[in-house]
Order: structure tokens, then C-alpha cells, then sequence
């Protein structure tokens, strides 16, 4: 079984291919923008590297988000594209999980964290357990400052990362028990995301892609109220 | 609340000019009015003094257009949007952290998804085709501390509520 792991939900682009031997290539590149042209060629290069035809892939998997709105559309819609056209299903994992699965060795309490924009950061919180990690909480919105505030509150010894954590290491730098992890895991990983999709694919958990849907977080939408534009004094 | 008049397109240009002069990195600014108030004429006036030489166009169809000058402006109209969040999914929060200025026309109409923090720019067409009347809203901390120079850069155009005219008929 072969899958195809895209992840644009934050300023990385990531592919990888990958399957029953592990990650066969990866692909990654941190430009901040322009997810549409370079998510294409990352997938032309990482499928030519691990030398296999996209007609071999069996599953796509994509990072569901939280994350950047406009990136993160970009892989849904390319993954669900490619999933249809290949007429194979797909598996969704958060951008939080990944940010925080290379930390699964870790036995502290793992928070991940991912820049939201506006002041905001999308987290959770993980613990080790046997055969992965297990999610304590719900994914949610925090400003920095909560988010330190509920790290001193579990009085536990954690270690934070994610691009939140990095964006905002003035607020937790020096905070007792809380270690932050730099560069290099900062972002969600198309290896990790591969990785994590074979061990549900062997399980059959995927879905169809029409059945895929991002995490926004975001509350339910209001309607605009256009009445009120037209009637405006 | 700055209420102002000018009496011709070129007086209106030179307004938005006066008012691009006082923009800082980060800036989002709302203008509202009716269809051919003159949004989009004063995006224009705006975009010109903050030195973009591309001509600047409405925005309704695509949704963001995006310019570079002293700073990098980002033009929303969200007229065709039906939910207030749409504006979310058009990248507004990134555009924010880009650190150059942010115009939204309509932007009144999405204010629940918004920072706190902006300068509404209300147009209103006057009792001639070419004036128009504004009202000028600092909202949060970063505009209300601008009110002063706001309205010192504004004060050739400067007018008091109870000249405003009749509304009209349409």
C-alpha cells in the first residue's frame, strides 16, 4: 500500500510517499506564501524520488488543519482532487497531532502549538501511551498568554512546540517546567503524516473524499446581513 | 466621529490622500457606503499617495486585489460574500499579519470578524453628483490615538453633523 501525504496548513509546503517500508521520500519547503505553485512540483519531485507513478498511490492522506486558511485549501482541494481522480480514499489528520507525534518518545506532557495569526494559536495537549500518543484535550483557540497560564495550571513538567510555539517564545521562555522545542519540528510533516495515516489505513480508517473536511475552529458563520447595507443611514 | 464634505472626485482623492499619509503597517481600514458612493474612487486617491503606480480596480469579482507601495495594500470588497467568516476564508488574518494596510469595502458588514481595531470610512453621496459626505469612525486603540492628527490632516474638509444634507431621493 502506497499513500501520498500532502500538508500546506502552515507556512511549510510538505509532501511524502510512503507505505508498508516506511517514508520512501519527503519533501519540504518553508517560503511562507505561494502554497499553489510550489505544492504541484513538491509532488511531481517526491513521487519521482521514491520513484513511484501516482497510479501506485492507494491512499491520499492530507493535513486537515487547524491552520492558515488560504494554504490550508490549497492541499485539501489538490489531495481531494487527486484522491477523486485516482478514485482512492483518504485520511485526515489535525495539523496538532503532527506537530506533535515526532515528540511521541517524549514522557512530559506534550502541547502543541500552531500560529492562528491575529494574536491566536491553535493548541492541544498529548500524552504518551503505549503504541503513540493519546490527545487530552480538545483542539482550541488560545491567545499566548492563556495558553502559559494553562501550562503553569497542570503544574506538570511539558515540552511545548508547533511555529505558535516558536512565534511566541517570549512568553514562555523561562516559565517553569515548560521546555520549548526549536527549530526543525516546528512544523506538521508529510513524513509524520504518512506515518500516521498507514497505521489507520491498516485499520481501514479512511474516508471518501467528498466526506473530507478542514478544521477550521471557527464558530458556526453568521449570515451578512445585506438588508442593513442597503438601508444604511 | 469625523464628519467631513468634499465637493468633487478630485476633492475626495485628495481626502483618501490625507488620510493614507497618517497609515501604519498593519492598518485595516472600512469603507462603507452604498453602490457608486465611491468606495473604490477613494481606494484609488488612497493607493496613490501611499505611492502605487498600478491602476487600482474594484474588487467585487476577485475578491482581493493586492498592490505594492510604501506599503503593501490589500483591497477586499466582500460584497459577494454571504457569511460574515467568508471574509476568514479569503485570508483576511493573514493579510493582517502581513504588515501592510488592509482596505475592505463593505468592510461594515463583516465587523464580527474582525479585530477590534480599524478607521470606517462611511461615504455618503451629498445633494450634487460629485460631493459627498464622511463619516469617519476610530475604532480601538491604534486609530483613537490618531484622532487629533487625523483631524488636523482632514481639516480642509472638515464639517459639523448638522450640515449634513437631506438624504437623497434615489
Amino acid at each position: 500500500m502506497l499513500i501520498l501525504g500532502i500538508d500546506t496548513a502552515t507556512a511549510q509546503v510538505s509532501v511524502a510517499v510512503g507505505g508498508h517500508e516506511g517514508v520512501l521520500a519527503s519533501t519540504q519547503s518553508v517560503r511562507g506564501k505561494q502554497h499553489a505553485e510550489t505544492l504541484t512540483p513538491a509532488i511531481e519531485f517526491t513521487c519521482r524520488q521514491a520513484r513511484i507513478e501516482l497510479s501506485e498511490i492507494s491512499v491520499v492522506a492530507v493535513d486537515l488543519g487547524p491552520g492558515l486558511f488560504t494554504g490550508l485549501r490549497v492541499g485539501v482541494a489538490a489531495a481531494k482532487a487527486m484522491a477523486h481522480a485516482l478514485r482512492v480514499p483518504m485520511i485526515g489528520v489535525s495539523s496538532l497531532d503532527l506537530v506533535a507525534f515526532p515528540l511521541r518518545h517524549c514522557p512530559k506532557l506534550i502541547v502543541a502549538a500552531v500560529d492562528a495569526k491575529r494574536g491566536e494559536l491553535f493548541t492541544a495537549s498529548y500524552r504518551q501511551v503505549p503504541g503513540g500518543l493519546q490527545r487530552l484535550t480538545p483542539n482550541h483557540v488560545v491567545s499566548p498568554d492563556d495558553l502559559a497560564s494553562e501550562l503553569l495550571a497542570t503544574a506538570e513538567e511539558c515540552v511545548l512546540v508547533g511555529d505558535g510555539a516558536t512565534r511566541y517564545r517570549e512568553v514562555f521562555d523561562g516559565l517553569h517546567k515548560v521546555e520549548i522545542i526549536e527549530e526543525g519540528l516546528s512544523y506538521p510533516s508529510a513524513a509524520s503524516l504518512v506515518m500516521l495515516a498507514h497505521a489507520r489505513a491498516l485499520r481501514e480508517e479512511w474516508v471518501k473524499p467528498w466526506d473530507l473536511q478542514p478544521l477550521y475552529l471557527r464558530k458556526p458563520d453568521a449570515e451578512i446581513n445585506w438588508q442593513t447595507r442597503d438601508g444604511a443611514p | 466621529m469625523i464628519i467631513a464634505f468634499t465637493p468633487s472626485a478630485d476633492e475626495t482623492k485628495l481626502l483618501a490622500s490625507a488620510v493614507a499619509e497618517l497609515i501604519r503597517p498593519g492598518d485595516l481600514v472600512l469603507l462603507a457606503g452604498d453602490l457608486g458612493a465611491g468606495k473604490t474612487a477613494f481606494t484609488q486617491g488612497f493607493g496613490a499617495a501611499l505611492g502605487i503606480i498600478e491602476p487600482i480596480t474594484s474588487p467585487t469579482f476577485t475578491l482581493v486585489n493586492q498592490y505594492q507601495g510604501r506599503l503593501e495594500l490589500f483591497h477586499l470588497d466582500v460584497y459577494r460574500l454571504d457569511a460574515v467568516d467568508e471574509v476568514l476564508d479569503i485570508g483576511l488574518n493573514e493579510m493582517l499579519d502581513e504588515g501592510g494596510v488592509t482596505v475592505i469595502e463593505w468592510g461594515d458588514t463583516v465587523i464580527p470578524a474582525l479585530p477590534a481595531d480599524y478607521l470606517q470610512v462611511s461615504l455618503r453621496m451629498g445633494e450634487g453628483d460629485d460631493d459627498r459626505m464622511f463619516e469617519i469612525e476610530l475604532v480601538g486603540p491604534r486609530w483613537s490615538a490618531r484622532t487629533r492628527a487625523l483631524s488636523t490632516a482632514l481639516a480642509p474638509w472638515l464639517g459639523e453633523a448638522h450640515e449634513m444634507p437631506r438624504v437623497r431621493e434615489r
